[in-house]
């Protein structure tokens, strides 16, 4: 284990100074020193709290001492993309029409990591309004992927996924409306679940897409995800989508193992073409988790074709109404954020109400074909190297090629926001640019517990989550 | 500028006060197109009783 406290795991950390081996502030002045350093390589933070964190971190340990543990992540600190409210603070949706305005609520989920004693060391940078799979940021500045600062770290979730891989902060929170949790997640080398529609409270965060909207965090390992979920999962009654079902402790059962389970390979070129070296560490996956005693075998995942315009239909009839006032105006938007939803403008309510109508019957598909047989299904998160900032600059050249690759990006990430089911993207080794791979592991509703086993094993089996960027 | 593209322009004026130019018209209208198309063939599969909230319905009954 390294002496560098910053390089630990939540987990670890967190039992640390549960132990009293370490304290918060000792935690929390690891990160920030860690974040000095990287800040400036990857502009992952927007703001940092920096003396409130560590009066915060003071107070934690206060009440540890006193004999008051909150929670499995007392004294921890974490960071959140820059779009959950709280209530007196800026809030700014990675936007410049928000760069001043202040929340009026505090996020459920904000809400619930306070109450289980996590510090919260700033705001992550985020393409506007959660509108972008790259992580480019015309107004605050692009994200940089912390193991090649030209490249992209994916997005929406931009700054969550370089900061938790730059091992700046412990975890983070993102949102995940067509894969903005899992692309970051993947392309930084860093654990990222979306979980099930309606297990994550949305309340007091920015939407994209009220429908397809999911919350989440981003961590650098399975554990530290389960332990993370379990404190913001759950019923709201500010967020009239969350379901009544009971929050297993996700931790408490990751070590189950995969013996027996059966998983689904599927490398869907049918659907995106999947470059060879992404195929074959899924395939390495695939392999792994079968010498651990899973059952895997191919499936084929059903033509989404219906189903991607079916989501398209969706998110910019729903972005378009609650961008309605600042769009009938000149207001500072990308290029590319403002053109994304305007054809909602123009889209009949019979097309987006029969689009809602459709996702029942996309998911018994789903659930009657490619997981007819089998408990999870294996996949790759992005089916190509992660490309240079550059090459995926849409504002400054925003050919057909550009266009073209920045939409691929979520081809294999975004039915699953309209299937609502539980995705965890766990890193599954480097590409040739020595750039990180993310595999995808879907499954069932509510299943979150068995996709922490499985990722969980995994990684007990492979060492690609502990490598850091240097 | 074709009927589909004169339909756009009016929907933009006249049902939600909002001028886009007439290029921009022209790739609105192709766009639509393409998606309406899309979910009103795919929803050739609804039945009367289909409605939007049999989705949260069935994730719940379906959950593990």
């Amino acid at each position: 284990m390294s002496d560098d406290l910053a390089l630990k795991d939540l987990s670890e950390v967190a039992d640390a100074i549960a132990a009293g081996r370490i304290t918060s502030v000792q935690a929390t002045e690891a990160c920030l020193a860690r974040i000095a350093l990287w800040q400036p390589r990857t502009n992952a933070f927007l703001r940092l709290r920096q003396e409130r964190a560590l009066r915060q971190a003071h107070a934690l340990d206060k009440e540890l001492a006193a004999g008051k543990r909150r929670s499995p992540l007392h004294g921890v600190p974490l960071a959140h993309k820059d779009m959950f409210y709280r209530q007196g603070e800026i809030s700014t949706g990675g936007s410049a029409i928000r760069r001043n305005w202040t929340a009026p609520v505090t996020a459920t989920v904000l809400q619930n990591l306070d109450e289980a004693g996590a510090v919260e060391l700033g705001c992550l940078n985020m393409a506007e309004f959660a509108a972008g799979p790259t992580g480019h940021n015309v107004h605050h500045g692009h994200c940089r992927n912390p193991w090649d600062a030209t490249r992209v770290t994916g997005g929406s979730s931009s700054g969550s996924g370089a900061s938790v891989a730059a091992r700046m902060v412990y975890g983070a929170l993102g949102s995940d409306t067509g894969g903005s949790i899992r692309l970051p997640a993947a392309a930084c080398g860093v654990v990222g679940m979306k979980a099930t529609y309606g297990r994550v409270s949305r309340a007091g965060a920015v939407a994209r897409s009220w429908s397809l909207d999911h919350v989440g965090p981003l961590t650098r390992s399975v554990r530290d995800n389960a332990r993370m979920l379990s404190v913001v999962a759950g019923p709201d009654a500010n967020d009239s989508t969350t379901s009544e079902k009971a929050v297993p402790d996700y931790e408490a059962l990751i070590e189950g193992g995969v013996s027996g389970l059966r998983i689904g390979l599927s490398l869907p070129d049918a659907l995106v073409p999947v470059d060879a070296a992404i195929g074959a560490a899924v395939q390495a996956a695939a392999d792994a988790l079968g010498k651990l005693g899973a059952k895997i075998s191919a499936v084929t995942l059903p033509d989404f074709t219906a189903l991607y315009r079916a989501a398209e239909v969706i998110v910019k009839c729903e972005a378009a109404a609650m961008h309605r006032p600042w769009m009938a105006t000149d207001a500072p938007y990308a290029n590319q954020v403002r053109s994304r939803m305007e054809a909602g403008y123009f889209i009949p309510a019979t097309q987006y109400i029969d689009a809602l109508r459709l996702r029942a019957h996309f998911v018994r598909e789903f659930l009657d074909t490619a997981m007819a047989s089998v408990d999870a299904v294996l996949l790759p998160a992005i089916p190509f190297p992660i490309p240079t900032l550059q090459e995926t600059d849409v504002e400054q050249s925003g050919g057909p090629a550009t266009l073209g690759m920045v939409a691929r990006f979520t081809g294999l990430t975004r039915p699953f926001n309209t299937l609502g089911l539980p995705t965890l993207s766990v890193p599954g080794g480097f590409d040739g640019n020595g750039l990180p791979i993310g595999l995808q592991l879907v499954g069932r509703p509510f299943d979150e517990a068995l996709l922490y086993r499985i990722g969980h094993a995994y990684q007990g089996a492979t060492d690609h989550h502990r490598k850091v960027p240097a | 500028m074709d009927d589909k593209t004169r339909m756009a322009a009016a929907i933009a004026r006249q049902l939600q006060g909002l001028t886009f130019d007439d290029k921009r018209l022209a790739e609105l209208a192709a766009e639509v197109e393409v998606l309406n198309d899309a979910v009103r063939k795919a929803a050739e599969r609804l039945t009367f009783d289909d409605e939007p909230a049999a989705f949260a319905s069935l994730m719940e009954r379906e959950a593990k």
